[in-house]
């Protein structure tokens, strides 16, 4: 009865976002070629916060997302070295699929090794160009833990985008994360998380990128450290390969949301991005 | 303009489906699940209660019922309030009960948590069982938000 509940709560987020989508479809289809690659802008996401590139309609995107939970300032350099810098370790692995429902529109799911399950949904409202500055998307997320059975946790943002030619990339994402704190809210002071991510990505070479984020929490419950990540990349085909570095190891929004642990320890992953298209 | 139209409704039906996520306390409280961040919760469900995992009542001991309540405390529900709020500790001096505020400083919850720095056993006495992480953890949040006589 509760998964019911919680369900319908994430289908209409999801589904909410498409259908103005469906409704308006014919208007904002037409014009730009979706499928074509953006050279500053060539992935779903800079390391865990989502960007404004859309997937063209009935097509899809595979995202692996990989995550070594030793620190990498445990120990000396030697211990670190004999783990492989991290790699020997135990690590937090999430799966991820994405659809472009309807023109502008996706949907997709993230499903992360610690059982928790992310849906979203994000539509383009308006694109970089002529009169307009930046891209702007709406984004809408539930995530639900022990597979999406206890604790969810939804959020509603934007993501405000600019890119320079074909070279940087720039984002900001004012996003709201409700149920952040997993006590009940009867125990706590704050229980939603706003932050106002801030990102960049920079082309250096033709198909070699530097990424950065941080998502510092602007009010609200705020455990931890702010989550800050940076990577380098390199685009081969429909494929993109990221070495990154973070100080958590959160890639849902609400994981993003609560930071990562104290002590400032950083940690080593990589994703890889497989578009269908 | 027909785009927002549309889009408002559905963001905001969406932000007020969202509001209603949270924990149910009653997942934490555990063997009392009535249990609640107030006075009047915590005397009924904690101090005057034996709960079903058989933690016993408080007022068992801590009572001036038939006997002299056990370390000077009294835990009857008419005087419960005024022998444990900024009240100091008989057996240890400069230790206070419940310091409004600052439940890790505060002996009674050092007392239930078995702290190294109590005198004495960890209450209940005749425990295990004692009071859960959960139970503690609403007793805790009672003290830090000012340990108010509600």
């Amino acid at each position: 009865m509760r998964f019911t509940k919680r369900g319908s709560i994430a289908l209409s987020l999801v589904f909410g976002l498409c259908l103005p989508s469906a409704l308006l479809a014919q208007e904002a289809g037409g014009g730009d070629d979706v499928a074509a690659l953006k050279l500053a802008e060539p992935d779903f996401t800079l390391v865990g916060l989502p960007t404004s590139l859309r997937v063209p309609t009935f097509r899809g995107s595979f995202r692996v997302t990989h995550r070594f939970r030793r620190p990498l300032n445990d120990g000396d350099f030697g211990d670190l070295a004999a783990d492989l810098f991290g790699i020997d370790s135990g690590a937090q692995i999430g799966l991820e699929f994405r659809f472009g429902i309807v023109p502008n529109g996706q949907v997709g799911i993230h499903r992360v090794s610690n059982r928790t399950i992310e849906f979203f949904g994000q539509y383009s409202l308006w694109r970089q160009g002529g009169a307009m500055p930046v891209d702007v998307s709406a984004l809408a997320t539930i995530e639900g833990t022990n597979n999406f059975k206890d604790s969810y946790s939804p959020a509603l943002g934007a993501i405000v985008s600019r890119t320079v030619n074909d070279v940087v990339a720039l984002y900001v994402e004012p996003i709201w994360v409700n149920n952040t704190n997993a006590l009940p809210k009867q125990l706590v002071d704050h229980n939603d998380t706003f932050i106002v991510g801030v990102g960049a990505r920079v082309r250096v070479r033709p198909t070699v990128y530097l990424v950065g984020e941080y998502a510092p929490r602007a009010s609200g419950d705020h455990p931890g450290v702010s989550h800050i990540a940076f990577a380098i990349e390199k685009r081969a085909g429909g494929h993109m390969f990221q070495l990154n570095f973070s100080d958590g190891f959160g890639t849902t929004l609400a994981e993003i949301a609560r930071g990562g642990p104290q002590g400032h320890d950083w940690f080593m992953g990589f994703n890889i991005t497989r578009k269908f298209f | 303009m027909i785009r927002r139209v549309v889009w408002t409704p559905i963001v905001l039906a969406g932000a007020l489906a969202a509001g209603g996520c949270d924990e149910k306390l009653k997942s934490v409280a555990g063997p009392t699940p009535n249990l609640e961040p107030t006075f009047a919760s915590i005397q009924r469900e904690i101090f005057e209660s034996t709960d079903s995992a058989g933690r016993t009542a408080c007022t068992q001991c801590h009572t001036s019922t038939g006997r002299n309540p056990s370390g000077g405390l009294n835990l009857n529900h008419d005087v419960a309030y005024d022998q444990i709020v900024n009240v100091p500790v008989r057996g240890k001096p400069g230790a206070i009960r419940v310091i409004p505020g600052d439940p890790d400083n505060s002996y009674l919850v050092q007392k239930l948590e078995g702290s190294s720095a109590i005198v004495g056993r960890r209450m209940p006495s005749n425990g295990p069982p004692y009071l859960t992480d959960g139970q503690i953890l609403i007793l805790r949040r009672w003290i830090a938000i000012g340990a108010p006589r509600n």
